[in-house]
């Protein structure tokens, strides 16, 4: 089905932006991946709305679906191994993840919506580096949290944790 | 998404840009998942909603899984035993609630009274019990906290830790903290130290047992780090292992080379055990093991030719190479006990390698030095090795105090063992062993045939003399039963076997020349030869592959001898001797063949294939070209005798019928002996299945008694006809035209007549002939086949009595000697216990009354022939009729008969 690449497949971001790309490179969404499937043929010519996603992270989205064309399609059990173990990210990847953290969290979403999940592991680990080292206060502040706890409970907390304090 | 924008919505999206994008939970789980342990404890940390995703069961779960310190089955009992705990507290709560009720209702009967006053103690009791039974899942947080003291103060505990780890659900995360706290502190140090002196580790612990415990653990714990780096993490660690280990190892191997068993070798074995299950000191241990250079192992399996005979092998060297390994190898199971803590494997492994060099060095260049020198050493030698190496796997016993002692278990490795040795040779062996069979049982039946073709096929002058037939088949076949039975022993168990071997064809052919005896006297002289190729063979076979063999088979030669001499008649078809001599040699290659069916599985199978194809090979070769052939020249002078041409006609039988019937004997016994061969040598070591209708063997077997059946049906079927032909030829030219009609012939008071009113010479005779063969059938063939054998017999000769009367002329002085003839017959068959018969036979004798009857009565013989019920309707009117023309006064009586009959005067003729 994606033996053809050529195919022009054109992508409507939330602000009205057009884009235009390869097939095979929409492909690494899942889910135009399996509209496309759906529609079949008729659907080609016809533009397909992303309402959820603006245009610069739409752009920078098809980057990097550019970028990872020829990667081999996921495997349906990725999903218990990277549990297991995480792998490191690559150098290619780490610098297209050299965005603004609201960059960075619009393009986990679009890559949530979007159903490519290569993309949304590499988002994840991105985040996770970002965080490590932090203090509670400082992960509030990244992630836009409040803090409900009571005293008492922070004191809790503490103690029951204190086995992961040092290292 | 308004088509124009108004100020409003300009204004909104600045504000939406502003307050930054919020993750939604699950993309927020799967950043928990990439990061380490206590980044993600402060995570928890930040609020409520963000401590219940950290806190989450599954995610630590997971990681207790990881290090394999969960066991879903005990989280599973604790859970339920917790339910069950807390059902029985509410319903405790509520009968309390409900029990001063029904003890007002129910005050009258004391026992419910008490029952339920200890009911409530009980209650009482178990709220009072300490909240420690508490732990499935209501235990408080403060129990699980961490010891305050630095885990440095108790190394001990640490090294335990991962063996105290229980499995609750709730609580994985405070199981899994305990072994953090324990080991997270060793494992980041060790993993950011420059060299192998600094980790903290080898500080606090100062014994190589306890590092190697600590190292061992660490091994576990890596597995639950899963955050970025844990590669390079994990490969330090493996390093900074390995550093250790092959400083652990290199004491070991001083120990070694000092064989200070007790001490170095002993602890550094444990260590390395602790470690990581002290595979190099195992292979250590096994590559440099004093017995792969023991002269007194290492024998030269060519003694096992070189010491026996020329085209011989002798498996005695092999034996004792055997034993003396078995003892070494007994001997080092003591040392490993001693050094290692895991005694059964090492043992395991070393007879591993003991069996890949030693055993198979021995094994393989004899096989293949016998292979090439002589088939028959080689396919001794394949399956008495097997046998020897068997005995000497099972005989290994694992080393005390493991699992591996169970029964099933050191017979499976014994198989195993047994198995690795031979599978190279397994194929060959048995493809050898078969064509060895065929080759030599096609030989054999060739040779008699080529013996057979060079004499004159014919002299079959001689034949069977009055003997209890039936008794000497069952004397034969109990001692074939009795050979049959002997356990197949390819071992040379007898020291003694050799010179007891060399003897053994003395007896042998003295039971031979002793049975062949009486056959020379009464046979010509180059009838006995046939024999000669048989039995030699035989006797030469016995009396050296299986010596042990020797006396029973000799019995048995000696019987089938003597059968073969009283069967003298029939040698010149087939020969029993054959028959024996194949089912024996087959006997010696499955029970060779069948040694190898314990290896079970595969192998086993094959061997069992195999054992089968020999028996169809058997089957085969005895029943198509022997005995069918045998069959088939019987039939073809059975078809070829023509009555008149024999000049002596004063025998009691027909020549090539009774050597045809004799056949037919033999042919039977030689079935019952396959019947009894398939029942000891197939049915019992389970080779062959009797209730798999698709067993090859069960065919073949069938398909030989089809096979017997037919011949045997053919050849009964032209044996009639040949009786009858005798019988007809007897009747023509035995029987005087005087018997019955003394009257016509000889007026002048002739031969023998008046008192004699016995039954004539031919009736006689002929009983006599058709009598002496269907005894002789008695016994040998199936009951039902005897019945149709002798149905048919009496039938025909019925007709041919029929027959001959009509040829005869009777007056009514010779019907007496008619009516005699006719009871002779009728006492005849009703020897045959055949109802149909009897009935032809009665209206026979009723038939001959009519030529009784006086002349003057015609009116009566009249009212007789018309008498249908007279004869059993047997006989038509029309035939009686016919039989009254034979009346020597017929043309006198006729007018009177018919008038009597058709009651008009009209003249037939």
């Amino acid at each position: 089905m994606s033996a053809d690449g050529n195919t022009k497949i054109k992508l409507q971001s939330n602000d009205n932006a057009f884009i235009e790309l390869d097939r095979q490179v929409a492909e690494r969404s899942i889910l135009i991946k399996h509209m496309l499937e759906d529609l079949g043929e008729a659907a080609l010519g016809q533009t397909i709305p992303i309402p959820n996603v603006t245009e610069p992270v739409l752009r920078k989205v098809v980057e990097w679906c550019e970028h990872h064309r020829n990667d081999p399609p996921s495997t349906a059990d990725e999903e218990s191994d990277n549990r297991k173990k995480t792998t490191e990210i690559e150098e290619w990847d780490q610098k297209f993840m050299q965005v603004d953290q609201e960059m960075l969290f619009e393009i986990i979403l679009a890559s949530n919506y979007l159903d490519i999940k290569p993309l949304l592991d590499v988002g994840c680990k991105t985040v996770a580096n970002m965080i490590k080292g932090k203090s509670p206060e400082e992960i509030r502040k990244t992630f836009n949290i409040t803090n409900d706890f009571t005293p008492e409970e922070e004191e809790q907390i503490r103690r029951e944790n204190e086995w992961a304090e040092d290292r | 998404m308004a088509p124009k924008r108004s100020i409003l919505s300009a204004l909104q999206a600045t504000s939406m840009v502003e307050s930054k994008p919020v993750l939604p939970a699950e993309i927020l789980a799967s950043i928990l998942d990439y990061l380490p342990v206590s980044d993600m404890i402060r995570f928890a940390k930040t609020s409520r909603r963000m401590r219940e995703m950290v806190y989450d069961d599954t995610r630590w779960v997971a990681r207790l899984k990881s290090m394999g310190c969960w066991d879903e089955l005990e989280a599973r009992r604790r859970f339920e035993d917790a339910m069950k705990r807390k059902r029985e507290t509410m319903k405790r709560a509520s009968i309390a609630g409900q029990s001063p009720v029904s003890a007002r209702g129910a005050n009258t009967t004391i026992f419910d009274a008490a029952l339920e006053a200890e009911r409530r103690n009980k209650a009482i009791e178990e709220a009072a019990q300490p909240p420690d039974i508490r732990v499935d899942g209501f235990e408080t947080l403060s129990i699980n906290a961490p010891p305050s003291k630095s885990p440095f103060e108790d190394p001990e505990a640490l090294l335990e830790v991962l063996k105290n780890v229980r499995s609750i659900r709730g609580h994985a995360r405070q199981e899994y903290g305990k072994i953090y706290g324990a080991l997270a502190p060793f494992y980041f140090d060790l993993v950011q130290a420059k060299s192998h002196t600094d980790p903290i580790l080898f500080r606090v612990f100062r014994d190589p047992e306890r590092q190697a415990q600590m190292l061992a653990n660490l091994h576990t714990f890596t597995k639950s780090d899963w955050a970025q780096g844990w590669r390079e993490r994990e490969e330090k660690l493996s390093s900074m292992s390995h550093v250790f280990e092959s400083a652990v190892l290199r004491e070991f191997e001083q120990g070694y080379e000092f064989w200070d068993v007790d001490g170095r070798m002993k602890r550094y074995a444990h260590v390395l055990h602790a470690l990581n299950g002290g595979t190099p000191a195992i292979d250590l241990f096994i590559s440099k093991h004093p017995i792969f250079n023991d002269r007194e192992v290492l024998a030269n399996s060519m003694d096992c030719v070189n010491q026996a005979a020329r085209d011989e092998i002798t498996l005695e060297p092999s034996q004792k190479f055997f034993d003396t390994l078995s003892k070494k190898l007994g001997e080092q199971n003591a040392v490993m006990t001693r050094i290692f803590p895991n005694p059964a494997t090492v043992f395991w492994s070393l007879v591993d390698k003991v069996r890949e060099d030693i055993i198979m060095d021995y094994v393989t260049p004899l096989l293949d030095e016998t292979h090439e020198r002589h088939l028959a050493s080689y396919l001794k030698a394949a399956s008495g090795l097997f046998e020897q190496c068997f005995a000497f796997a099972k005989l290994l016993d694992a080393p005390a105090g493991s699992e591996e002692k169970l029964e099933e278990k050191l017979e499976d490795r014994a198989k195993e063992t047994a198995l690795k040795v031979f599978e190279p040779h397994l194929d060959l062996y048995l493809q050898e062993e078969l064509d060895f069979f065929t080759k030599h049982a096609e030989r054999e039946v060739g040779n008699w045939d080529q013996k057979l073709s060079e004499q004159d096929a014919t002299v079959e002058s001689f034949y069977m003399k009055n003997f209890n037939r039936q008794a000497d088949k069952n004397d034969f076949l109990s001692s074939f039963k009795k050979v049959v039975m002997m356990p197949v022993t390819v071992l040379p168990n007898i020291p003694l076997s050799s010179p007891f071997g060399g003897g053994k064809p003395a007896p042998a052919s003295a039971a031979n020349s002793s049975s062949r005896r009486p056959v020379s006297i009464t046979g010509t002289p180059g009838s006995s030869r046939p024999q000669t190729p048989g039995l030699g063979t035989s006797s030469e076979r016995t009396g050296t592959p299986l010596p042990t063999e020797a006396p029973p088979t000799d019995e048995l030669k000696a019987k089938a001898a003597l059968m073969a001499s009283r069967l003298e008649g029939i040698k010149t078809l087939f020969s029993i001797e054959v028959a024996l001599d194949l089912v024996h040699s087959a006997k010696t290659s499955l029970g060779r063949a069948a040694v190898f069916m314990r290896l079970g599985g595969q192998a086993g199978g094959e061997a069992r294939e195999q054992c089968e194809a020999i028996f169809v090979v058997l089957l085969k070769i005895l029943g198509q070209s022997h005995i069918k052939h045998g069959f088939t020249k019987a039939v073809d002078h059975l078809s070829y005798y023509n009555p008149r041409e024999v000049s002596d006609h004063n025998q009691a039988g027909v020549a090539p019928l009774v050597t045809f019937i004799e056949l037919v004997n033999v042919g039977d016994l030689i079935s019952q002996m396959i019947d009894v061969f398939f029942d000891q040598q197939m049915l019992a070591p389970k080779i062959a299945d009797r209730n798999d209708f698709l067993d090859p063997a069960g065919l073949a077997k069938k398909k030989f008694e089809q096979m017997l059946d037919e011949s045997v049906a053919a050849g009964l079927n032209k044996g009639i006809d040949v009786l009858m032909d005798e019988v007809e030829y007897l009747c023509a030219t035995i029987q005087l035209p005087t018997d019955y009609n003394p009257l016509a012939s000889s007026n002048e008071k002739g031969i023998s007549q008046g008192p004699d009113i016995g039954p004539t010479q031919t009736a006689k005779r002929i009983v006599e002939l058709v009598s002496s063969h269907t005894n002789m059938l008695v016994g040998s063939t199936e009951k039902t086949m005897l019945d149709v054998f002798n149905g048919e017999v009496g039938l025909r000769l019925f007709t041919a009595i029929c027959k001959h009367i009509k040829r005869q002329r009777i007056s009514t002085d010779g019907a007496i000697k008619l009516i005699a003839d006719m009871n002779l017959y009728f006492d005849y068959i009703r020897t045959l216990k055949n109802n149909d018969l009897q009935a032809y036979f009665k209206a026979l004798r009723e038939l001959s009354q009519i030529y009784l009857i006086d002349a003057k009565h015609a009116k009566e013989m009249a009212t007789i022939i018309a008498d249908g019920d007279r004869f059993g309707g047997i006989f038509r009117a029309e035939e009686v009729y016919e039989f009254a023309e034979r009346r020597a006064d017929w043309y006198q009586v006729k007018r009177d008969v018919e008038r009597a009959m058709y009651g008009l005067e009209c003249s037939v003729m």
